[in-house]
């Protein structure tokens, strides 16, 4: 397993036994700031019921179609649609964006709706790379896995990942600790 | 003319609208009568708001929680601080119910 730490000046990999990658890269890691999910409720909901009687909750029609609730626990906003989809926004890790997401679920099915809590998180299921010389597509997931294709030779196949392989190592997801 | 009734839910509100209850249970009073004296009541509270109070003062609270519907905003504080010219005032809970002026000349 792959051993991370971080202060705020820059980043530093540790792996336990092997090296990853050639350490002269600098390994750049983006940091997640905010988390977009949308779930569905799997039911119609009457929104004006839901500002209503839920609390820390907004509902202005004339300006938006959606109910505005926020928690603080995790600190999140959602945005309530009457077909029942929902949208929650403000969490900084997915497990928060996951635990908001039910609770928010749960204060809607406390108001008496029928609710059936389907989590989707919108993630594009893969990033496609058509990378130019040699003229391969890449398909990189978030669990790592890649897929290469159109190459017309086997030799293609390897020089595509030759080249992305350095790349992707800048993009090593970072897990954050509970604080 | 549209109102805002949320006056009638104050001390002198009630005190009106329960007189005005008992009148029109005896008889004395049409129920379109009391009806017209809480809208008159409505516009003097607002009117007399307006133009006879000139103080302003400031809330500061924690916000327990908050609500916005009907464009009607209710806020729910706590360990407020009223503060005016004088002396600032604590309250352990308050309750805000505030609806946009602008409204009334819809």
């Amino acid at each position: 397993m792959a051993n991370e730490s971080h202060s705020s000046g820059g980043f530093a990999t540790r792996l336990e036994g092997r090296s990853f990658m050639d350490l002269n890269r600098c390994a750049i890691v983006p940091t997640i700031e905010n988390i977009v999910a949308t779930f569905v409720l799997d039911c119609e909901l009457d929104l004006k019921k839901i500002a209503q009687q839920a609390r820390n909750a907004e509902f202005n029609p004339k300006r938006f179609s959606a109910a505005i609730m926020r928690i603080r626990e995790p600190k999140t906003t959602a945005l309530i649609f009457s077909s029942g989809k929902v949208v929650c926004t403000g969490a900084r890790t997915e497990a928060d964006s996951k635990l908001a997401a039910r609770k928010f679920a749960r204060i809607i099915q406390k108001l008496g709706f029928e609710v059936k809590f389907k989590y989707e998180p919108e993630l594009f299921p893969g990033l496609i790379y058509r990378m130019k010389h040699p003229k391969i597509v890449l398909l990189v997931f978030v669990s790592g896995k890649i897929v290469l294709t159109g190459a017309k030779e086997r030799d293609e196949i390897y020089r595509a990942f030759d080249s992305i392989y350095p790349v992707l190592g800048g993009f090593r997801k970072i897990f954050r600790n509970a604080v | 003319m549209a109102t805002f009734e949320l006056y009638r839910r104050s001390t002198i509100g009630m005190c009106l609208t329960e007189t005005l209850d008992d009148m029109v249970q005896n008889g004395t009073l049409s129920p379109e009568i009391a009806i017209q004296v809480l809208v008159q009541f409505d516009k003097s509270m607002t009117e007399a708001l307006e133009t006879n109070v000139k103080s302003k003062v400031s809330i500061k609270g924690h916000l327990h929680t908050y609500r916005f519907c009907d464009n009607v905003w209710t806020f729910i504080l706590q360990d407020a601080v009223f503060k005016n010219e004088d002396n600032p005032e604590n309250v352990g809970q308050v309750k805000i119910v505030a609806c946009d002026s602008k409204l009334l000349s819809q």
